[in-house]
C-alpha cells in the first residue's frame, strides 16, 4: 500500500478513537438526562432533591395524572455525604500517615515491597471488601452494637480501607517529589529527622496530599457494592454509628431491577445527582493537582537553572531560607511536643499492613479448605435442579467479558493516546476537550456506567442483559485508564528517538509503530493487565447490563450470566452459600493478585530488555 | 523497487540564499547565504544559541517538526529546492543526521541499522545483511560488533552508540551527513574515533558538522562558518578562519574572549 495513504488512514484511525472518547462522555450525559428529565418533571426537581420520603410505587406511570408513591432522596444524599466523610476520616488519616511512613520511615529495602503491597490492596475487588465486611467486621461490631453491626461505622471502616491505597500512592509520589535540599536544609539547622519530615517535607507536599484526599473522596462517593453489603440499606438518616442507612449508589443498585416507569427515571436521576457530586469533586481535584504540579515543576526548574543563573539561585536560596525560618519556629514547637507524628506514621504503616493481611488472610484461610474439598465448585457442571453451586460458568463469563472489552477498549484507548501525544498540536482546544472527556470518564462512578449501559446497550441489543452489553459498558469504563497510562508512557519516550527515526526518512506511522510504541510497551502492557484486573473486580456495572444470576455455561455473547465478582455478591447475599462465597472470594483474590504481580513483573522485564540488560 | 525511480537526482553540494527562520516571534536565523561544497567537511561554530543547530536542521527539514516554525529563503541541494515539491521522507533518506545525544532505538543492533533500508521497502534478508555489514564496516565497527548483532543496542557504551547511529544513517545511503555536536557527550577516545571516521566518510559524502569545540573544527573541517546571534558572520577555508579572520567578532570568539 502507498505510504501516504497509510499515513492518512493511521491519522484518521487515531483521530476517530479520540472522538469516540468525546462521544462516550456526551452520550452518558445525554442518555442519563433523557431518561431522568421526564420523571423529574413529574416529581418536581425540588421535591426530588429535598423530599425526605422515598416510597416508590411500581405502578406509577409518566402519563398518569398523579403519583401514588413519593420520590425524595434527601436522606440518601445526607447518608452519602456522611459515609464519605467517615471514609475520609478513616482512610485519610490511615493513608496519610502510611504514606509518611513509606516515604520517610520505611527502610529503603522495604519501601518498594510496601508500596507494591499497598497497590495490591487497591486491586482487590470491592465485593471482596464488602464480603469481608459481612463475614468479619459486622459480627465483630455486633458485639458492641445494638444491631447486627451494619451502619455508618462499618461503612466508614470498609470504605476507608478501600480508599486508603489511592491516598497512599498519590501522597508518596508527592512526598518523593519534594526537593531533597529542603530536607538537608532542615537538618542543617539542627532539626531531627522527624522534625524535618513534619516541619518541612510534609508541608512542602501539602497540595499533592490534598489532591490525593480529594481523589479518595471521589472514590468513596461512587463506591457501590461494598457499601451495599455493610450499610443495611434502609432509607434513613445515619443517626448513630449503628443504624441501617442507604446511600445513593445503593438506592440505584437495590431497586433498578424491578423499578416501574417513574421509579426508574427517579433512579437514573439519583445517578445524575451522584454524577453531579463526583464532577464537583473532580473539578476541585484538577484545580488542586494542577497547582501541585506547577509548584513542583517550578521548584524543579529553578533547581536546573541554578547552574547557569546565579540570580535565580539567589532567589531560590532566599526561598529556602524563608522556609527554614518558618521551619525553625515549627522545630521549636515540635521539640516540646512528643513525637506524635513519628508514632502515628509507624503505627499507620503497621496498621495498613495488618489490614491487608487481615482482609486477604481471613478469606484465604476460611475459603481455601472448602475450595480444595469441593472441586465441583470450580470445575463442576451446572445443573438447574442441583443444590451444588458451580462457578465454572461465571469463570467462563468473566473470561469472555475480559476478552471482548479489552478488544474494544485497547485499540481505542491506545489510538486516543497516540492522537493526543503524537498528532494533536499541544495546547489546542481539541486536546483540551479530549483530555477533559477522559478526566470525566475517569470520574464517573461504576454504577453510573451500569445505568448507562442498561438504558443504551441493553435496550438496543436484546432488551435483557447480555455478556455483549456488559462488555460494551465496561469497555468505556476502561478507556480512561488505558489512555492515561499509554499517554504517560508515550510522554516518557525520549524525543531523540522520534527525531532519529524521522531523520532516517521514516514517516510518522512507521516512527510510531516501530520506535515509539515499542519503547512505551512496558507501561502499556501493565495498563492492559491492570485493566483485566479491573474487569474482573467490577460488579456494579454488570448487574443490570449482563445479569446477576449464576446460570448455565454461556453459549454466546448474547447470553446473560454473572461474572465472578457478581457471583460473589449473589452468593454472599443469599446466606445459603457462605462457604461457596468464601471459595469464590479466594478465587477472585488469587486471580487479581496474580494479575497485579504479573503486571509488575512484565513491566519490569520489558523495561530491562529495553535497556539491554537482558536478552 | 518502485521507490528507485523517485530518487531525487540530488547533488552533494548545498547552497542557501537569503534564509530566515522564526520560532513564533523570535527570529533565529537572519538572512543567511552560504555555499557548502560537495565531499568536504564543513563545520558550523559559534556560541550557544547562535542558530547553528537550527540552521543545520533546515537541510533535512527537521524544523518542520517544531510547532510555530517559519522558514523562508532558498535552500538548494544540487539544483533541487529542498522546500519545493519533494517528499520530505525521501529528502531525509538522502540527508542523514547524527544527533548530539546518541539515540539508538530500543531494538537489536541489527534492527537499528536495518531500520532505514526497511523503511524504504527492502525486505530481502540477504540484501539487509549486506547493507548492515557494509554500514558497520564504513563506521569501522564491524569487527567490534559482528558477534553481537542480535543484542540490544542500548547495551553499548556511549561512544559505540554514537558510532552505531552514524552507521545507521549510512545504511540509508545518504548523499550528505549532518552531525549536530556528535561528540559533545563522548569521552576523548570515542571522539577521536569519530573524527577519524569523518575523514573516511568525506571520500563519499558531504559532511556538515556543528561543533562547540574549536580544536575539533581545526582538526577535521575543510571549511568553517562562524555564527553569532542568528547571523553568519564569516565563512571560508578553516585555515583562513583560524589564522587570519577578517571580522573582529570571529577573532574574539576563536581567541576565547567570549562564548
Amino acid at each position: 500500500m502507498n505510504t501516504k495513504l497509510k499515513e492518512k488512514i493511521g491519522k484518521i484511525f487515531f483521530g476517530t478513537s479520540a472522538v469516540i472518547c468525546i462521544i462516550a462522555v456526551v452520550a452518558i450525559f445525554v442518555f442519563m438526562l433523557i431518561k431522568s428529565i421526564p420523571a423529574l418533571n413529574k416529581i418536581g426537581f425540588f421535591q426530588f432533591v429535598t423530599g425526605e420520603v422515598w416510597a416508590p410505587d411500581r405502578l406509577d406511570k409518566l402519563d398518569a395524572p398523579t403519583l401514588a408513591g413519593s420520590y425524595g432522596i434527601f436522606k440518601m444524599i445526607v447518608s452519602t455525604l456522611a459515609a464519605t466523610v467517615g471514609a475520609l476520616l478513616v482512610g485519610g488519616s490511615l493513608g496519610y500517615f502510611t504514606a509518611v511512613f513509606i516515604a520517610f520511615y520505611c527502610p529503603k529495602k522495604l519501601k518498594k515491597i510496601f508500596s507494591s503491597v499497598i497497590n495490591l490492596l487497591a486491586g482487590i475487588p470491592s465485593v471482596v471488601y464488602g464480603f469481608f465486611g459481612i463475614v468479619f467486621l459486622l459480627p465483630l461490631l455486633a458485639k458492641i452494637a445494638p444491631n447486627n453491626g451494619s451502619g455508618l461505622l462499618a461503612t466508614s471502616l470498609i470504605l476507608g480501607i478501600m480508599i486508603m491505597p489511592t491516598i497512599v500512592s498519590l501522597s508518596v509520589t508527592s512526598f518523593d517529589a519534594v526537593p531533597r535540599n529542603f530536607y538537608e536544609g532542615a537538618l542543617a539547622i539542627g532539626a531531627t529527622h522527624t522534625q524535618a519530615v513534619f516541619g518541612v517535607m510534609t508541608r512542602a507536599a501539602r497540595s499533592g496530599v490534598t489532591a490525593s484526599l480529594v481523589l479518595g473522596i471521589g472514590r468513596a462517593l461512587g463506591e457501590t457494592m461494598a457499601v451495599v453489603m455493610v450499610a443495611g440499606n434502609s432509607v434513613a438518616y445515619p443517626q448513630s454509628l449503628f443504624n441501617s442507612f442507604r446511600v445513593m449508589t445503593a438506592n440505584i443498585v437495590m431497586e433498578m431491577g424491578y423499578a416501574g416507569e417513574v421509579q426508574q427515571g427517579a433512579l437514573v436521576a439519583t445517578g445524575v445527582i451522584l454524577l453531579f457530586f463526583v464532577m464537583l469533586v473532580n473539578v476541585v481535584f484538577s484545580i488542586i493537582s494542577k497547582k501541585a504540579v506547577s509548584k513542583i515543576s517550578s521548584q524543579q526548574s529553578k533547581k536546573s537553572e541554578k547552574k547557569t543563573k546565579t540570580s535565580v539561585a539567589n532567589s531560590k536560596m532566599r526561598k529556602i531560607a524563608a522556609t527554614l525560618q518558618d521551619a525553625r519556629q515549627r522545630v521549636r514547637y515540635l521539640l516540646n511536643t512528643p513525637n506524635i507524628g513519628k508514632v502515628a506514621s509507624i503505627g499507620a504503616g503497621v496498621l495498613s499492613a495488618v489490614a491487608l493481611v487481615l482482609v486477604i488472610g481471613f478469606i484465604l484461610v476460611k475459603g481455601t479448605p472448602f475450595l480444595i474439598q469441593n472441586p465441583h465448585l470450580l470445575i463442576g457442571k451446572y445443573q438447574f435442579d442441583s443444590e451444588q453451586v458451580t462457578i465454572l460458568p461465571s469463570i467462563v463469563t468473566t473470561l469472555m467479558t475480559v476478552f471482548l472489552s479489552l478488544i474494544i477498549a485497547i485499540p481505542i484507548g491506545i489510538g486516543t493516546a497516540i492522537f493526543l501525544n503524537e498528532y494533536a498540536p499541544k495546547k489546542s482546544w481539541l486536546v483540551k476537550v479530549i483530555k477533559g472527556a477522559i478526566d470525566i470518564l475517569n470520574g464517573v462512578p461504576s454504577i453510573v456506567y451500569g445505568l448507562f449501559g442498561m438504558i443504551t446497550f441493553v435496550a438496543l441489543i436484546k432488551g435483557t442483559g447480555s455478556i455483549l452489553a456488559g462488555s460494551l459498558t465496561v469497555s468505556i469504563m476502561l478507556l480512561p485508564t488505558i489512555v492515561r497510562s499509554t499517554q504517560e508512557s508515550l510522554k516518557s519516550v525520549e524525543g531523540g528517538l522520534r527525531e532519529g527515526s524521522f531523520a532516517l526518512g521514516a514517516g510518522k506511522l512507521r516512527t510510531i509503530f516501530s520506535v515509539v510504541l515499542p519503547s512505551a510497551m512496558p507501561g502499556i502492557v501493565s495498563a492492559i493487565i491492570l485493566s483485566m484486573g479491573r474487569v474482573i473486580s467490577e460488579s456494579a456495572p454488570f448487574i443490570y447490563t449482563m445479569g446477576s444470576v449464576i446460570s448455565a455455561m454461556p453459549n454466546s455473547y448474547l447470553d446473560s450470566n454473572a461474572t465472578l465478582a457478581v457471583a460473589l455478591y449473589r452468593l454472599s447475599g443469599e446466606g445459603w452459600y457462605v462457604n461457596e462465597a468464601y471459595a469464590t472470594a479466594v478465587v477472585l483474590i488469587i486471580v487479581v493478585l496474580v494479575l497485579n504481580l504479573f503486571a509488575e513483573l512484565i513491566a519490569g522485564r520489558l523495561n530491562r530488555r529495553l535497556k539491554g540488560e537482558k536478552r | 523497487m518502485k521507490k528507485d525511480k523517485k530518487t531525487i537526482g540530488l547533488g552533494q553540494n548545498l547552497s542557501v540564499e537569503g534564509a530566515n527562520l522564526w520560532y513564533g516571534d523570535f527570529q533565529a536565523l537572519k538572512n543567511i547565504n552560504i555555499e557548502i561544497p560537495a565531499k568536504q567537511v564543513t563545520a558550523f561554530i559559534g556560541p550557544s544559541g547562535c542558530g547553528k543547530s537550527t540552521f543545520l536542521k533546515c537541510f533535512n527539514r527537521m524544523n518542520d517538526l517544531v510547532e510555530g516554525c517559519k522558514i523562508n529563503g532558498k535552500f538548494l541541494m544540487g539544483d533541487v529546492d529542498i522546500y519545493g515539491k519533494i517528499d520530505v521522507n525521501e529528502l531525509r533518506k538522502n540527508v542523514g543526521m547524527v544527533f548530539q545525544k546518541p539515540n539508538p532505538f530500543p531494538m537489536t543492533i541489527y534492527d537499528n541499522i536495518a531500520f532505514g533500508p526497511r523503511t524504504f521497502g527492502i525486505t530481502s534478508r540477504a540484501k539487509l545483511d549486506e547493507i548492515v555489514e557494509k554500514s558497520l564496516r564504513q563506521a569501522a565497527m564491524w569487527d567490534e560488533l559482528k558477534d553481537r548483532l542480535r543484542k540490544s543496542a542500548l547495551g553499548l557504551s556511549g561512544g559505540q552508540q554514537q558510532r552505531l547511529c552514524i552507521a545507521r544513517s549510512l545504511a540509508a545511503n545518504p548523499q550528505i551527513l549532518l552531525m549536530d555536536e556528535p561528540t559533545s557527550a563522548l569521552d576523548p577516545i570515542s571522539t577521536g574515533k569519530i573524527e577519524e571516521l569523518m575523514e573516511e566518510l568525506k571520500r563519499d559524502l558531504t559532511v556538515v558538522i556543528v561543533t562547540h569545540n574549536m580544536q575539533q573544527a581545526v582538526r577535521i573541517a575543510d571549511k568553517t562558518a562562524f555564527f553569532l546571534l542568528g547571523e553568519l558572520i564569516e565563512y571560508g577555508d578553516t585555515d583562513d578562519i583560524f589564522t587570519s579572520p577578517t571580522k573582529e567578532q570571529t577573532e574574539r570568539y576563536i581567541t576565547g574572549r567570549f562564548g
